[in-house]
């Protein structure tokens, strides 16, 4: 088994070339991805590699970038765009909602959208307004769209490949305040197939989902738990739409209690869904209501205060207690 | 004098580490403010840094090659004179000093990620009051799942003090129920934790329903659905549409059918039957038509859309039949006109037809009696319901030997119940009694009544 240690940034890039070396049909667009390499260096190195016409550098309009993926969609090929940034997504909206989402049903299945949508997501580097979004929400409530969230070196170097892979449009969000945290790649195989969960640690007293950047938050809060005598079972939901509700309730049925962690705010989030869906299935077994950690219902707070806007290691605690005591 | 660390800047985008590519300086050499020091690449660029220092170079922290990671020293100088207010200096040294913003770590783009190295520990005091105690619940053993119970019904066993996983749920699929907990709180044995239930696992072997085999009760699925349709549908809408449209009612009486029985013993293997067998359900059928010409209005049904009733005097005699589809219900026609062989002949045909399922939709309609003959199961009667569109139904139950007083003394006769069921629309209850004694009257004396014709 060949693995290899790298940063998450590194393993996107790594998949982001594999994916292009087995398929000529891969291209890549967005803002500054050639000769810059992205503005987190996701693409760096591919243009010199892969030329101009593959590595493609675009002008500042989301909107072309993602329309222009949908025709070259209909004819084949199969391009990797990169949303330089989270609040950069929306003028591409229309183009995502309206056409991506919609062309196979449209086109009753003659037209595929094998196209994949990158965007660093959620906040946590220290950044200017538009750069910390968590937009998940508005694309999992689309029906035609499917979301995925990478966690870890290996998920993002193996998830961006099968996202290529897929037939349907997927939009792909990269955790960035993890772009630089290291871990061990397998090469050789994928981990899970893509719309898969993952139970990163087991656990007996309360199911804690997260995604993206908050899988680590919930495994720290498991660290901290765990010296408090308490059991935490951490899931990372990977995909987000469809959702993997079957790993999830057999958590939960074990469990009883449930806790979500997303960055996003919690009015008809992701996080909703889940508590909503799991109540749902296992409301016979739940000890207490599900509880989300969430970013507040405000727009993405200045830097200087935004770790108290993203769900902390201290508020995952604390609604772990707030689900631990309901029948203790 | 003082020693003054250098720290490796990030060089204005944000980095977590860079590469030393030259050292411009050796360990001795004497700088001034702005000389250049080093060479780094990082990944973005090479960058030359320059000397925030005038001073003289005591430590280089690598060397060429290494990868050095930002806020780590990299230069160690001695400096004379006045030192800069800070020992350490970096050149992008934060300008706020919140705790936050103190760990963090230098990245790409944004003023960087914080630190979540280590295990992290509580900053914020437990919400709720002080004394509460979450009791660490990982060194109890744990169940497969949770016990399955709703929110009110946790409530109300925390409320009372029991803990809910020792109850042994009695509701659907384990669920522990209000009574359980009513049950625990009153002592009764059901709910003990100890307690170890047996569980059977009941027959292997299939049985018949609606005309297929259903599986074992254990081995098969919890819940299994069938669509209603052929034989079964036939049979529901049949048996709706009369429940629901003709008045039901019905008579029963004990018969000797001891002289049937011997009848039919010193009948077996004469020649004149040939290959055909007799059965009591052969002179069932003869009494029951014979009570039909000596009382014909049994033989009718209740026309409610032309405001009629309608007398036949021609039995079409209706044999309920258990067969592997299900019940159907062929008519042997004009059985009224059937002696004893040709009425023997007539259902040993009709039972095989039905049996190998040929029977004729032709032969399934234009009942206007019927029998259907319960003893086969061991039963001794049974209330039938009424084909749509006939006058009774007259159902057997088993031939079997009970005590039966003859001359005010108890001797032992084979004796079975008749039971008929009829439209009360057309026919009353004196025109049923008068039939069914007809029909036990020829049980009890068929030769007479054979005689008699």
């Amino acid at each position: 088994m060949a693995t290899q240690t790298m940063t998450m940034a590194k393993a996107l890039n790594e998949g982001l070339r594999a994916a292009m070396e087995k398929n000529k049909k891969v291209l890549i667009m967005g803002e500054d991805v050639g000769k810059l390499g992205g503005v987190f260096r996701i693409t760096d190195g591919l243009q010199k590699d892969f030329g101009e016409d593959r590595v493609i550098d675009a002008p500042l309009a989301e909107s072309a970038i993602v329309g222009t993926a949908v025709g070259l969609a209909i004819r084949g090929y199969r391009t990797v765009c990169e949303i330089q940034f989270d609040g950069f997504v929306y003028p591409a909206f229309d183009q995502i909602v309206s056409q991506v989402a919609k062309l196979r049903k449209r086109s009753d299945g003659v037209y595929t959208m094998g196209l994949v949508i990158r965007i660093p997501f959620q906040g946590g580097i220290g950044a200017i307004e538009h750069h910390s979004e968590s937009p998940e929400a508005y694309f999992a409530h689309t029906a035609g769209l499917r979301v995925v969230s990478c966690s870890t070196p290996n998920d993002a170097y193996w998830m961006i490949q099968q996202s290529i892979e897929h037939d349907d449009p997927i939009i792909f969000c990269e955790p960035k305040s993890r772009y630089w945290e290291k871990g061990e790649v397998n090469l050789d195989q994928p981990p899970n197939g893509l719309f898969d969960a993952v139970v990163r640690r087991e656990g007996t007293d309360v199911t804690v989902v997260g995604y993206g950047s908050t899988v680590k938050t919930a495994l720290r809060a498991a660290d901290t738990a765990a010296q408090e005598g308490l059991s935490l079972e951490v899931i990372d939901a990977r995909s987000l739409a469809p959702l993997d509700l079957e790993t999830m309730a057999a958590s939960l049925t074990k469990t009883g209690r449930l806790v979500v962690v997303q960055e996003a705010p919690h009015t008809a989030s992701v996080g909703s869904e889940i508590v909503a869906a799991l109540s749902e299935r296992c409301f016979y077994s739940l000890r207490a209501p599900g509880v989300r950690v969430s970013g507040y219902h405000v727009p993405y707070p200045p830097t200087r205060i935004e770790e108290d806007y993203r769900p902390s290691v201290d508020r995952v605690l604390d609604a772990v207690d707030r689900v631990m005591g309901f029948d203790s | 004098m003082s020693e003054q660390v250098f720290l490796l800047p990030d060089v204005g985008e944000g980095l977590v580490e860079a590469e030393i590519v030259a050292w411009k300086v050796n360990v001795g050499d004497v700088v001034t403010l702005n000389q250049p020091l080093v060479d780094i690449e990082t990944a973005k660029a090479t960058v030359e840094l320059p000397s925030p220092y005038a001073g003289t170079v005591v430590t280089l922290h690598g060397n060429v090659g290494d990868v050095m990671e930002v806020h780590k020293p990299l230069i160690t100088f001695e400096v004379g004179g006045v030192a800069s207010s800070a020992t350490t200096v970096a050149a992008d040294a934060p300008p706020i000093s919140t705790p936050s913003v103190e760990k963090r770590e230098a990245v790409l783009v944004g003023y960087g990620v914080t630190n979540e190295e280590g295990v992290a520990t509580r900053t914020r005091r437990r919400q709720g009051t002080s004394a509460r105690v979450i009791p660490p619940t990982s060194s109890a053993p744990v169940a497969a799942t949770a016990p399955r119970s709703t929110p009110p019904v946790r409530l109300y066993a925390k409320q009372h003090g029991l803990d809910i996983a020792t109850l042994t749920g009695t509701g659907r699929d384990g669920l522990v129920t209000r009574h359980d907990v009513d049950q625990a709180l009153s002592g009764a044995p059901a709910t003990s934790p100890v307690r170890v239930v047996a569980v059977p696992t009941g027959p292997t072997s299939t049985s018949r329903f609606v005309g297929r085999d259903l599986e074992p009760w254990a081995t098969g699925p919890k819940e299994e659905r069938f669509a209603v349709k052929g034989v079964l549908r036939s049979m529901a809408d049949a048996m709706t549409q009369s429940a629901f449209s003709a008045p039901h009612a019905a008579v029963w009486m004990r018969v000797d059918v001891t002289r049937t029985m011997e009848l039919l013993t010193s009948l077996k293997g004469r020649p004149a039957l040939g290959a055909t067998k007799l059965s009591p359900l052969t002179i069932v059928a003869l009494a029951f038509c014979d009570a039909a010409r000596h009382y014909p209005g049994i033989n009718s049904s209740f026309d409610a859309a032309n405001g009629e009733v309608v007398v036949r005097r021609r039995v079409n005699l209706g044999i309920a039949a258990d067969t592997p589809r299900g019940l159907i219900v062929p008519n042997i026609k004009d059985a009224d006109q059937l002696d004893l062989v040709a009425m023997a002949q007539a259902q040993a045909v009709l039972v095989e037809k039905a049996r190998a399922g040929t029977t004729t939709p032709n032969e399934m309609i234009g009942t206007t009696l019927t029998i259907t003959n319960v003893g086969p199961f061991g039963v001794d009667a049974a209330m039938p319901i009424l084909p749509p569109g006939t006058g009774a139904i007259l159902a057997v139950g088993r031939f079997a030997k009970a005590p039966w007083v003859v001359d005010d003394e108890v001797v032992v006769r084979y004796v079975t119940e008749l039971a008929m069921s009829f439209d009360h629309r057309q026919v009353d209850g004196a025109l049923a009694s008068r039939v069914l004694a007809h029909v036990a009257r020829f049980l009890e004396d068929p030769a007479a009544a054979l005689l008699v014709g």
